[in-house]
């Protein structure tokens, strides 16, 4: 079903550790910039690139100043990143990532929030059962979304389930998620606004009182973070080191082709491939692992 | 470190996996029964079955011989525990404490019900997720009274000696202070953890209270006399499995070469381990009490 394949370069939890995206052709390509927003034209369907499994550790981000837009693992102050255990929790409580094609731009101020966009693809929390893999393309519904504002910095968290979990024939709006699975958002806002105490930082503010907004409200939001990114793709927003490098939006002046694109994957990378990501259960933490991995998130 | 080690038999999921508990020699031994109940003067050993954050259903296998760990079994299904939201798995690492045993031929004083026919658990509320068939050293802190399916089933609150908080931990009311929450978080799991299984919520003695540490040794204490009557033969154990190495007058001690009979006739080891079933990985979310 799926259109798209990963191609893992590097150790996990490595700082070469590096997720490549592939089309159904075959040919690399950026999980930012090119597989589309919108994954049906007719509902509000939306593809939604996973960077992070509910319950890991690890902070995977799609990296927006390499070219062709890899997953790697955050680094801060020389050493890899892990999120914090907050209590109750364990890591992550959704399956996290961002939507494609889709740009907070930092010098544009959010009218509702009063900040800078955070310079990143938008944000999305998948509530459905199924623990999802790192670098998954899935299909999700909007049902709403959160006003965060991380750092002095606009960071809009969406809600989202997707099309594929058992209930998600249930869910239509963010009233869903209330009544459904009681107490999931108020732990989401808590877990957003401590997630970087244990790091030193401060605790995080929301815009709307901490408020989450419907689906309606959701859906513009995403569609005005689209245009800032069509802007950015078309050279009239300026993206400051953000890597725009394309192979399908063929009317960027950012395109490339897709020789261009495996040669830049290539010479990226030194190590040798490991092929496709698969995954096994560890042992000791009954999480999903990639193959190969060396530590323990 | 504790001078203990464990061997696995077939691979982990599966019905036939099995981890037996070896002595400091390479000895098989049985951790229901040959593991000393006390490291030192107030420190237990507790054998780890449960990881913290995982949901598998280890359990010391009180009916076979040596009592190896193995993955509890219902109606045909290999047992895993649901995630009651906010909860991922188990909260603590969890465990038993060895030659310890809570009789179901004696109803107890404070609960009123009759013992689980198991070695007492014990709930490890250190930061270090520990290995399943690990043998760790405990401070006891205190204790809960569950009433598990109309049975006593006591949950000890201990803290590993070796974690750097340790020496901070030395009541009860050091995990209320010092871990806001978690003994909460410790009730309502228990309360809650086989609601998704169609079972009714749990309940306790004493209101839900955790009991001191002074308490929290007797109970222990009470429950190793009866182990004691156990392995002895001084109380008929049923199905119960007092195999072991080191019980001197036990009439149930055997050798070190028949332990090791036990442990070759089985499956070897296996690199591979099976699938953990992804609905496992489900959430179940019910409005707070």
């Amino acid at each position: 079903m799926s259109q798209y394949c990963k191609e893992v370069r590097g150790h996990p939890r490595s700082a070469q550790y590096r997720v490549y995206f592939k089309n159904v052709a075959g040919h690399y390509i950026s999980p930012f910039h090119d597989i589309p927003l919108k994954a049906k034209s007719k509902e509000a369907v939306f593809n939604m690139v996973v960077e992070v499994p509910r319950w890991t550790n690890a902070k995977m981000e799609i990296a927006t100043k390499e070219p062709l837009n890899p997953i790697k693992q955050d680094i801060k102050k020389g050493k890899l990143r892990y999120v914090a255990n907050i209590f109750p929790h364990k890591g992550y409580i959704w399956n996290y990532g961002a939507l494609p094609q889709t740009w907070e731009d930092p010098r544009h101020k959010d009218s509702t929030t009063n900040c800078c966009g955070d310079n990143d693809p938008i944000d999305v929390c998948e509530i459905g059962s199924k623990v999802r893999a790192c670098g998954d393309i899935i299909q999700v519904k909007i049902l709403g979304v959160l006003a965060l504002i991380d750092e002095n910095e606009t960071d809009w968290k969406l809600i989202a389930i997707s099309v594929d979990d058992p209930e998600a024939s249930k869910f239509h709006n963010i009233d869903d998620v209330r009544k459904q699975k009681p107490n999931y958002l108020e732990a989401t806002l808590d877990w957003f606004r401590l997630y970087k105490v244990p790091d030193g930082k401060p605790e995080n503010k929301f815009a709307f009182n901490g408020e989450f907004k419907d689906k309606d409200f959701a859906l513009e939001v995403i569609e005005s973070t689209h245009k800032c990114w069509k802007a950015l793709l078309h050279k009239k927003a300026d993206g400051g080191d953000i890597n725009c490098v394309n192979v399908q939006v063929h009317d960027s002046p950012f395109c490339c082709s897709k020789e261009e694109a495996r040669c830049i994957v290539q010479s990226q990378n030194s190590m040798t491939s490991l092929g496709v990501s698969a995954t096994r259960r560890c042992q000791k933490c009954e999480l999903s692992q990639p193959y190969g991995s060396l530590g323990h998130t | 470190m504790s001078g203990y080690s464990s061997e696995e038999r077939a691979a982990p999921y599966s019905l036939e996996y099995r981890l037996f508990l070896k002595n400091a020699s390479g000895e098989y031994i049985s951790p229901f029964h040959d593991i000393p109940i006390y490291a030192d003067k107030n420190v237990f050993h507790m054998v780890v079955e449960v990881p913290r954050w995982t949901n598998a259903k280890m359990e010391i296998s009180t009916k076979d011989p040596l009592n190896p760990i193995k993955q509890d079994v219902k109606k045909g299904k290999l047992r895993y525990i649901a995630n009651v939201f906010p909860h991922k798995g188990y909260i603590w690492n969890y465990g038993a404490i060895p030659q310890t045993w809570e009789d179901p031929g004696h109803k107890d004083q404070h609960t009123g019900c009759c013992g689980d026919n198991d070695p007492i658990d014990v709930c490890e509320i250190g930061s270090k997720i520990c290995l399943r068939g690990e043998v760790i050293k405990v401070k006891v802190l205190g204790i809960l009274a569950m009433i598990d399916e109309g049975e006593t089933d006591w949950k000890v609150i201990a803290i590993n000696v070796d974690d750097p908080d340790a020496a901070s931990y030395n009541d009860i009311s050091d995990v209320r202070k010092l871990k806001p929450g978690y003994l909460e978080a410790t009730v309502e799991w228990f309360r809650k953890y086989k609601v998704p299984d169609g079972k009714p919520e749990n309940e306790f003695a004493f209101n839900a209270e955790f009991k001191d540490k002074e308490f929290a040794t007797d109970i222990i204490k009470s429950t190793h006399d009866h182990w004691k009557a156990l392995v002895a033969k001084k109380t008929d154990g049923g199905g119960i499995n007092c195999m072991n190495t080191t019980v001197e007058d036990s009439p149930f001690r055997c050798s070190v070469e028949s332990a090791k009979a036990v442990v070759d006739t089985l499956p070897p080891p296996c690199e591979s381990t099976c699938v953990i079933p992804t609905d496992v990985d489900k959430w179940f979310y019910y409005q707070s009490s």
